[in-house]
């Protein structure tokens, strides 16, 4: 046992297709070194749903309703340094192409009027979360400290932001290590 | 000419040369001193909107764009500084902001983009602003190329790409402030544009996803492609390509900028005709057996072709070449020659005229470029050969030199002539207005075609020659432009192939028992020979018709053997231009199936 203590992580999902999270699982046994210094507490990889206090929070996905403004905001107020991780949450990507159409004919193609739909209804449950009016990337609600640019970032690019942070850094893009695509 | 006046500046503490009238930019190349760029292309005229090739002027407290500010002699500039840095970025985060440049999803994406490089080399890997995110359409009614506004950073790189090299100036900026936006004609689709000719200049130059190839859209990086120099083959101009593959197929033709025949331009045949068209490929060897065209071996085929020509001693032997054929299976026919009793090359219609003299036109291309006054006759390189039109356009509508177009057919250079008279007139008056249009010009060019090629055209080609002839100041003989229409026409007249555009006669003189048709790449697989009145009916009475060809067709279904050529980009060797100049032909791909170049069918069948 170390006798420091394990730097405790957590991570969210917002609106994204969680292929943020599948690049982190892409570290392959360099989680297991990642595993030895922090400690998952929340994470859709977890299964634990609550948020404790935590030294660094890395969110994927972008904000298109009010659960997941709930959620960046929870961590925002419970983690020391907020990582954006991937496109949707720096950008919007592609949840915020249907920033160009008005939410509702969204919500009528979607559910109503889609090919595999027969009877269909645009769900009204209070217990859905309400989508907002326009997608939007994560730090026009927070501040975020650090980013983590890709679609979804591959392996090395989140290894490297991640080893940079441990070591107290921001990390810095370059041309060789940075893309959006 | 008096020299320009050499001046001196310092750029970043560097004493650097330049001479006046040079931008800031051209200077800081020049010394191998980089500054960003995003709207700037060399070859077109500076915009300054981009605002990434920001420098600083020590004693000014403003900032400039480099692209189009005038180096100074005496005057000290920064290139490079925090502030400099800062205020790239933010430009650049701007134009994040400002549309929707989603990457992952755009078909310029992993390297292509150049907005993309500069956001890489500025590590933006967020944007401090809000999205704007606004609701902008597509435009893909083009046949080749779409237009997604979505993506479009108003750079105008397309807008004095189509003004400036194709010269139609289809495209334009429409609206106001923040609805800016790109505007075919007089804001209409691409589909509906009367204008454009689609030459795909405009996506050459786009740095974004803006426009795209529509056929090339999501066929993976062009970075990652292996790119092959070779010549298009489409017209006797000869442009220089560079064409894209991947996994043995074409991803994108663009122009050669380093061809001295088109400097990187194309027209819509080199561009996409030769790849993005759908076209049947004939990819085996095939024999018609009971009736019916059946795949074979080539050892197969070539025994059935051997049986057939050596069927009798008194058997009459003939061979049809397409004028698209290089140098190389030129000089094969040399070879060859013994087993045929006549070898002719179908021509495109009234070219034979031109091949009867084949004339090559040295420096052709350069002599166009300084025109001050052109005159066309019997020839629309509108049709036929954009490149010609395209210089044309610039010609006069940059440099205002005069356009006479005399007996051709109305083309969109009509538009932009002086004089254009279809039916033209022998008056005194007429040839009084000619003269007078054309009685200034210092650097005259006279174009002619295969139209040119009859009674009239020739009497006005003697005219023409006359009333040039006796102006400018150099006192040298005008020599007029030859323009045939056919690929390899010339090369193949010079080297004694008789040229033939009346094919049913030629294959009338005397009963054949053999026909080769060495249709080559025609594109319509050398179908047009039938379009001749009463060749399919002569044809059907051969026995023996063997179609070397490389595109399936109604010839091919005539013949009794089809031989599967190579096209333009599976092809090595050489063809001449109209200049005369030759030049190479470089396969970036491997023939498609069974098929082998011309040549060496030739030399496998006939040596």
């Amino acid at each position: 046992m170390s006798d420091n203590p394990k730097i405790k992580v957590a991570t969210a999902w917002l609106g994204g297709c969680s292929g943020c999270h599948m690049s982190f699982l892409d570290l392959d046994e360099r989680l297991l070194d990642l595993a030895k210094l922090v400690e998952f507490t929340a994470s859709p990889i977890t299964d634990v749903k609550e948020i404790p206090e935590v030294d660094v929070g890395i969110v994927e996905g972008a904000v298109c309703n009010d659960e997941n403004e709930h959620v960046l905001r929870t961590m925002r107020a419970r983690c020391k340094v907020l990582v954006a991780l991937g496109d949707c949450a720096l950008t919007g990507n592609i949840p915020a192409l249907r920033n160009q159409q008005k939410l509702a004919d969204v919500l009528e193609r979607s559910y109503v009027e889609s090919e595999s739909t027969q009877a269909g209804d645009v769900p009204g449950a209070p217990e859905v979360p309400t989508l907002q009016t326009k997608v939007r990337p994560i730090q026009e609600f927070v501040k975020v400290d650090a980013h983590i640019p890709g679609c979804p970032p591959d392996a090395d690019a989140i290894w490297y932001a991640v080893t940079e942070l441990l070591a107290g850094r921001k990390p810095e893009w370059t041309p060789t290590n940075m893309r959006y695509d | 000419m008096i020299a320009p006046k050499e001046i001196t500046l310092t750029i970043d503490g560097k004493a650097c040369k330049g001479t006046q009238g040079q931008t800031i930019l051209q200077v800081a190349s020049a010394n191998g001193i980089e500054i960003p760029t995003l709207c700037y292309l060399k070859h077109l005229s500076p915009w300054g909107g981009c605002r990434v090739c920001i420098v600083e002027i020590q004693g000014s407290p403003k900032v400039v764009p480099s692209c189009s500010t005038p180096a100074t002699d005496g005057g000290a500039i920064v290139t490079n500084s925090p502030r400099l840095q800062g205020l790239r970025r933010l430009t650049l985060e701007l134009l994040f902001s400002e549309r929707n440049h989603f990457c992952p999803i755009c078909p310029m994406n992993k390297g292509d983009c150049d907005l993309q490089q500069q956001a890489y080399k500025f590590g933006i890997d967020s944007v401090r602003y809000p999205y704007l995110y606004p609701s902008l359409p597509v435009d893909l009614s083009g046949k080749y190329l779409g237009l997604d506004h979505n993506r479009c950073i108003l750079c105008t790189r397309c807008v004095r790409t189509c003004d400036e090299v194709e010269g139609t100036h289809t495209l334009d900026i429409g609206n106001r402030g923040v609805k800016n936006q790109i505007v075919v004609d007089l804001n209409i689709t691409f589909g509906m544009s009367t204008t454009c000719t689609s030459c795909g200049a405009c996506v050459t130059a786009c740095p974004t996803g803006a426009l795209f190839d529509k056929a090339a859209a999501f066929h993976g990086p062009l970075v990652k492609c292996r790119q092959t120099r070779t010549t298009c083959s489409e017209c006797p101009v000869g442009c220089g390509v560079v064409v894209y593959t991947k996994d043995d197929r074409i991803v994108d033709v663009f122009g050669d900028v380093e061809s001295p025949v088109n400097r990187g331009h194309l027209c819509r045949r080199g561009r996409y005709d030769t790849w993005a068209e759908p076209r049947q490929r004939i990819r085996q060897p095939m024999v018609r057996r009971d009736g019916k065209l059946v795949a074979t071996s080539w050892g197969d085929a070539v025994r059935t072709i051997r049986t057939m020509i050596s069927g009798s001693t008194d058997w009459q032997n003939a061979m049809l070449v397409s004028p698209r054929v290089t140098n190389e299976t030129i000089r094969a026919l040399h070879g060859i020659g013994v087993r045929f009793d006549r070898i002719a090359a179908f021509v495109a219609d009234k070219e034979a005229g031109c091949c009867t003299t084949p004339e090559f036109s040295t420096d052709g291309m350069s002599r166009l470029q300084d025109a001050d006054a052109i005159v066309l006759v019997g020839v629309e390189p509108s049709r036929t050969h954009g490149v010609i039109a395209a210089k044309i356009r610039t010609a006069v509508r940059r440099r205002g030199a005069k356009l006479v177009i005399l007996h051709s057919r109305r083309t969109d250079l009509d538009t932009y002539a002086d004089i254009s008279a279809s039916v033209v007139s022998l008056e005194r008056k007429f040839w009084k207005q000619v003269g007078d249009v054309l009685g200034t010009a210092k650097r005259p060019v006279l174009i002619y075609g295969p139209a040119a090629m009859s009674a009239v055209g020739v009497t006005i080609l003697d005219r023409l020659i006359k009333t040039l002839g006796t102006i400018g100041d150099g006192g040298e003989m005008l020599a007029p432009i030859q323009l045939p229409t056919s690929t390899n026409s010339l090369a193949l007249a010079a080297a004694g192939v008789e040229p033939v555009e009346d094919v049913s006669t030629w294959l009338a003189v005397q009963p054949l028992n053999f026909l080769h048709v060495l249709a080559s790449d025609e594109p319509d697989g050398g179908a047009r020979l039938l379009k001749e009145p009463h060749v399919r009916a002569l044809l059907e009475q051969i026995d023996n018709v063997v179609v070397q060809a490389s595109y399936e067709s109604e010839l091919t279904r005539l013949a009794r053997v089809v031989l599967p050529a190579a096209i333009w980009c599976e092809k090595t060797g050489t063809i001449t231009n109209f200049e005369g100049r030759t030049l190479p032909l470089q396969a970036a791909l491997p023939a498609d199936g069974e098929a082998r170049e011309d040549k060496a069918i030739l030399e496998m069948v006939f040596a």
